[in-house]
């Protein structure tokens, strides 16, 4: 059993703090070897049999260096096929994943039409890193299929993103005719997958988000603590330290959430009520360092606006944050109301 | 040990079912009759074995680990018990004092009275001495009479905890004005009783009334009543603002948590189930007093571990007094106009669901202890490491 605390080291030692925005294809390759994307997967399919829990440290460590490499789609399309009940040499297609064929879940919804007569049509969205990808699973209404994009029917198409530190992709299906061998899950069974996958993709982003909200609110601190002006640090205005002191308290107290329902217990929505609070404060975090660098942070060489774009995209996959807010607002009076 | 644990859990959940006076909140509709109910509830908790869970084993009810102290503020707050308030200061600060810093003497005289229901009260901030604890003022001048020395305490002292009920005073004096602030403070314990004290209680905007001045007005203390050396009380304060380290706002975090039902009641008896916009920033609250509570618990956790760091009690504080003053002033906004006609307030309760005394009673939090701006200058000089301002400075 590996203890998280050496994934940890191990992660930061693979990926160090002082170099953001590592290359995606040789981050691919590094997470493949050191079989990361093998870390849920159970000890039966050959996988670590690692919990959330361990997911969560190498997703908020990751999270620091605004990796371009997308483990998260990944894992959950891994998920999903060694999920499958019904998959056609499934255990062919989790070895190849494990290796590091690339099958990305898409996270974010899109609009496709079942016809029938077994053709798909429309567009799935939020695939990322599409161009190094064999395959999608794609979740679409009710059902999740490996689709090939290299099959007639499906067109991949670049939708260009204001955060440069990954790339996002469209799948157009037209008249796209599903392959009954590479039909992961349908009906009750699709269901039942989104909600085992769905806790999964939360907590890694609101990891990601903690992670790298923990690097940009340090940089953020060096800046102040260098820059001179009025004969003095800037950080020396209570002004400015105090914002700080309150980004940091807040970062912490969202860090002890997030470890606390780093687990396989918490449902559904606490989980992504979580990532709604974690995505709201990377956000927060990242405008406020914009602002505290002051004229440098609107510049394209300083890495300050790459936190403050991934922060609003991650805020906008796998539900946004009303969407989870009201819902957890919902269950929340729901659940004081059986008690009374 | 997890075994023990979950049975001093069974055993005071079947004790609290039974002795929590379920009429606690009405009861106490002035501040006499709340002190009344605080002291019979101390005496019952004593009589249990619950009330000092932090004493040392050969006192009756202690040697309890972090761990069991941890459940056993979890399961009070669970049971909706009223919170020892009058106590709090007895037990913890000049218990700790005493336990660290007294004599044998001392200790043996005064532990046995705490745990008697006698009350203490805590001598420190003064009018011009609050965030900045050691400029304080009160002056302390030896002097010799037939019957042994005593020193001579003159001074003012505010903010102290229901002092107009507690028998003594844990009270910090100025001996020596030379050398830096710190330098030149005395400990001493005071008998409320003696000539020439007099308690004001401090009349707060809620219509409660928890904490007094104390006036001293040549006030006699026997040298034998100062703890630790002369001009050593800072160090001695110490000791006695360390000695609550968790485990109240853990218990407040839950308690809060608890009463989220109050603000969903209000929810539903003013039908704003159907607003979107209120259902968010309900569910936004439920999250973030979660988060406040699993802080409480990690901060305690580390503690068990021996792995707190400079500036985490200050987190803790400063992320329970700020989610506090949201949920006080969501219930607000729920309570609509019926929140601004004035009900009787209730004594000892945080999160009473009387909204306008709840929202003005959150000051406590983000003033008292160390302010919120205070807490901030901590986190960032001492967790972040960014620079103090310079100490001189002039009018323009």
């Amino acid at each position: 059993m590996i203890e998280l605390s050496e994934l940890s080291a191990a992660a930061q030692k693979a990926f160090p703090a002082d170099k953001i925005t590592p290359s995606r294809d040789a981050s691919w390759q590094l997470i493949t070897e050191m079989g990361w994307l093998m870390l849920e997967l159970s000890e039966e399919q050959d996988g670590l049999g690692l919990g959330r829990d361990a997911s969560a440290t190498v997703h908020f460590e990751l999270g620091h260096i605004l990796p371009a490499t997308p483990l998260l789609s990944a894992l959950l399309g891994l998920q999903a096929v060694a999920a499958s009940d019904r998959l056609v040499d499934k255990q062919g297609w989790v070895e190849r994943l494990c290796a590091g064929e690339y099958v990305p879940l898409n996270l974010l919804s899109g609009n496709v039409e079942n016809s029938g007569d077994g053709r798909l049509n429309g567009t799935i969205s939020g695939i990322f890193e599409a161009d190094m990808a064999t395959h999608i699973v794609a979740a679409t209404a009710g059902r999740y299929d490996l689709i090939p994009l290299d099959a007639v029917g499906v067109a991949v198409t670049e939708r260009p993103l204001w955060d440069p530190s990954r790339r996002l992709f469209d799948i157009e299906l037209v008249d796209y005719i599903v392959n009954p061998n590479l039909v992961i899950a349908e009906g009750d069974d699709a269901g039942t997958l989104h909600d085992r996958l769905s806790p999964s993709a939360q907590l890694a982003l609101a990891a990601d988000s903690l992670g790298a909200a923990n690097t940009v609110l340090n940089m953020t601190v060096e800046y102040l603590n260098t820059r001179r002006q009025f004969d003095r640090p800037l950080a020396m205005f209570q002004a400015l330290k105090h914002r700080v002191a309150d980004l940091k308290a807040r970062l912490v107290a969202a860090e002890a959430l997030l470890w606390s329902r780093a687990n396989e217990v918490t449902s559904m929505l606490e989980m992504g009520a979580l990532k709604a609070h974690c995505t709201q404060l990377f956000c927060d975090i990242a405008e406020d360092a914009v602002q505290l660098h002051g004229g440098i942070g609107l510049t394209d060489e300083y890495p300050c606006h790459l936190f403050l774009k991934r922060a609003f995209l991650n805020a906008e996959l796998c539900g946004n944050t009303d969407y989870w807010e009201q819902n957890m607002g919902c269950q929340a009076l729901k659940a004081s109301s059986s008690d009374r | 040990m997890t075994d023990q644990k979950n049975s001093l859990r069974l055993e005071l959940r079947e004790w609290l079912n039974k002795n929590v006076p379920r009429d606690w909140r009405s009861a106490a509709d002035s501040h006499e009759k709340f002190a009344v109910h605080q002291r019979a509830w101390f005496g019952k908790l004593a009589k249990a074995g619950y009330a000092v869970p932090h004493w040392p084993a050969k006192w009756p009810g202690g040697g309890r680990s972090l761990a069991e102290q941890k459940i056993i503020y979890e399961e009070l707050a669970r049971a909706d018990a009223p919170r020892l308030l009058l106590s709090f200061v007895s037990t913890y600060h000049a218990f700790a004092t005493l336990h660290e810093c007294g004599s044998k003497a001392q200790q043996d005289r005064y532990l046995p009275e705490i745990l008697n229901g006698e009350t203490w009260c805590q001598g420190f901030s003064e009018p011009n001495a609050g965030s900045d604890l050691a400029a304080i003022r009160t002056k302390a001048v030896r002097e010799s009479r037939p019957d042994g020395d005593v020193y001579v305490v003159e001074g003012q002292k505010v903010w102290s905890t229901m002092a107009q009920y507690a028998d003594r005073c844990l009270l910090l004096t100025r001996t020596s004005s030379d050398g830096p602030k710190q330098a030149g403070m005395t400990y001493l314990l005071m008998d409320m009783k003696s000539p020439g004290v007099s308690v004001r209680p401090i009349h707060q905007i809620q219509g409660d009334e928890e904490f007094a001045e104390i006036f001293l007005d040549m006030v006699e203390i026997p040298v034998s009543e100062r703890v630790g050396e002369e001009g050593e009380g800072w160090a001695v304060a110490q000791a006695t603002l360390a000695s609550e380290r968790g485990l109240t706002l853990m218990e407040l975090s839950y308690r809060m948590r608890g009463a989220l039902k109050r603000i969903a009641d209000d929810i539903r008896l003013h039908k704003r189930d159907q607003d979107a916009g209120i259902m968010r920033d309900f569910g936004r609250l439920a999250t973030q007093v979660d988060a406040c509570c699993a802080l409480a618990d990690r901060f305690l956790e580390n503690r068990m571990q021996g792995n707190e760091a400079i500036g985490d009690a200050s987190i803790v504080k400063n992320t329970y007094s700020r989610t506090l003053r949201e949920w006080t002033k969501f219930g607000l906004r729920i309570g609509g106009i019926n929140a601004q006609y004035r009900d009787p307030i209730t004594y000892g309760d945080l999160n009473s669901g009387n909204w306008m005394a709840d929202f003005m009673n959150s000051y406590a939090w983000t003033i008292a202890g160390g302010s919120e701006e205070v807490q901030r200058n901590i986190i960032s000089e001492r967790m972040l490491g960014m620079p103090r301002e310079p100490k001189e400075w002039k009018l323009g």
